[in-house]
């Protein structure tokens, strides 16, 4: 089968003797293909093309099989690079086909095309010099799937389509669900808290309850929005009644407020038993703020808004020294226990 | 303008597998280096003190931690190069395939944490995404929407 391709002759050399016919060395590229793509029955290569991304503006890669097209995502570190063997490649990215459902960039040109009157794939006409648009709309959309964001009409052999807002908000909103279950199944990080991933252990937060149903919406609607231009992307997030995330963080920091003034109160009333050892109000408060600026594992490892709850600070050097010499010894709080 | 991927899916498995190092390093320059399974493989150990599978080793005296990771299921790794990039009908070559590669971190040891395994969840995303949304669940969020903006009203 493979010999009577003859170019494919070619790289099928002995692999030990290939890196030195490579001389003219362009960059390789490290590809992860989805098995979907390479199933696909038939004489014809796979292709990468170009097509208008609603999300990004302008066009992206994409790769075609047949009537099947995919996204071209690319992963890319800021200092990466691959050692094949024993070659070096300098391209740190690793390139990912991803599935996508060409609705998402069918409606672009149906919104700007198709909102006043109906009209039939192949006559939106997109000024272009190429024609990828064309060739996307009449090769790779499934008109069936059209019905999602679109009413149809058909006379005859052709049909025509024609936007459909309410459809097409309800189709993108259960498409964002979608994308919601996964993110929970997936245990993703959320919400405000989600840069601090690297510290926090993810399971941990999950057992805290701390991601909420509107951060896994927002973020979900964040991914759908993607491949939606700005427009519909704010439409969605209304349809979804998501608020903005200024809006979040101000409701946020209002509750912090509140959590903040009810543990002022726990530790008032901590504070009146170690006052009877010497200590006045002053220092106390001096110390427990000293212990939220400068305590940062805790404040960390901690959800952010809550400051880090008193007993769990750190020890200074001078007290783990301290500590040190006790080991062995009854702790001296023990002493001073409810017994 | 379009570039043909010049291989079929029977090639793929006939590629003896390549053996893939992601090291932490921009480094300028591609082609052939010094022999690395000599240089480098030689040195890869396992050490369990970070935990299970994690991997140890160095370049050019920086130590490196790494994990063998795996080919995403569904996916097939394959490596592949440009011929001539001046041709009117650009081409890629195969070069290799691979199921695993190493993945090499400089100052943490490969979690969770790093931007590649949250880079994975977006092949599910994507996945997510894709699918499709039948006519009857259309119907339905027509229905509750229409209800929830009733009820408002």
């Amino acid at each position: 089968m493979v010999k009577s391709a003859t170019r494919s002759a070619k790289p099928k050399v002995d692999p030990d003797a290939a890196p030195q016919q490579q001389k003219v060395c362009s960059i390789k590229k490290v590809f992860y293909i989805s098995e979907k793509l390479l199933n696909i029955e038939g004489d014809q290569r796979m292709c990468l093309e170009r097509f208008y991304h609603p999300g990004k503006g302008q066009p992206a890669l994409f790769i075609t099989q047949d009537r099947e097209v995919m996204e071209v995502l690319e992963y890319a570190e800021p200092r990466r690079s691959w050692l094949l063997n024993n070659e070096v490649c300098s391209n740190g990215r690793t390139y990912m086909t991803t599935p996508i459902d060409p609705t998402f960039l069918a409606l672009y040109h149906l919104r700007k095309h198709c909102t006043q009157r109906a009209m039939s794939l192949d006559s939106i006409s997109v000024d272009e010099a190429n024609g990828s648009t064309n060739r996307l709309l009449t090769k790779f959309i499934n008109a069936e799937s059209l019905k999602c964001v679109a009413d149809v009409k058909t006379s005859g052999e052709l049909i025509f389509y024609k936007y459909n807002k309410d459809r097409t908000l309800a189709w993108l909103a259960l498409k964002t669900r979608q994308v919601v279950s996964v993110l929970k199944a997936k245990q993703v990080h959320c919400g405000l808290g989600a840069k601090s991933q690297n510290y926090v252990r993810s399971e941990k937060i999950v057992d805290e309850n701390d991601v909420k149903e509107t951060d896994y919406m927002r973020m979900a609607c964040d991914y759908v929005g993607r491949y939606l231009d700005a427009g519909l992307h704010d439409e969605l997030t209304r349809y979804l009644e998501i608020p903005s995330e200024i809006q979040a963080l101000v409701e946020e920091s209002a509750t912090a407020k509140k959590r903040k003034s009810q543990q002022g109160q726990a530790t008032a009333n901590s504070k009146k038993i170690k006052l009877a050892n010497g200590e006045d109000v002053g220092t106390q408060l001096r110390n427990s703020s000293l212990l939220d600026s400068d305590d940062n594992k805790e404040s960390i490892t901690s959800p952010p808004i809550t400051p880090a709850p008193l007993k769990e600070r750190s020890l200074t050097a001078k007290e783990k020294s301290l500590a040190k010499g006790a080991k062995g010894s009854k702790s001296i709080a023990s002493f001073f226990k409810v017994k | 303008m379009s570039i043909t991927l010049d291989f079929d899916a029977k090639q793929l498995d006939n590629k003896r597998p390549l053996q893939l190092h992601c090291l932490p390093a921009k480094i300028d320059g591609n082609g052939e280096c010094g022999n690395v399974d000599k240089f480098f493989n030689n040195y890869t150990r396992e050490s369990s003190e970070y935990g299970s599978g994690i991997l140890t080793n160095s370049l050019r005296g920086y130590p490196l931690l790494g994990k063998r990771e795996p080919v995403p299921k569904g996916f097939k790794g394959v490596v592949v190069q440009e011929t001539d990039p001046h041709q009117e009908q650009r081409q890629l070559r195969l070069t290799g395939t691979f199921e695993d590669f190493t993945y090499w971190n400089y100052d943490k040891v490969p979690s969770k944490g790093d931007a590649y395994q949250q880079a994975l969840i977006m092949l599910d995303v994507a996945d997510a995404l894709a699918t499709p949304v039948s006519e009857e669940q259309l119907e339905e969020e027509l229905k509750r929407y229409q209800q929830a903006k009733k009820e408002n009203a």
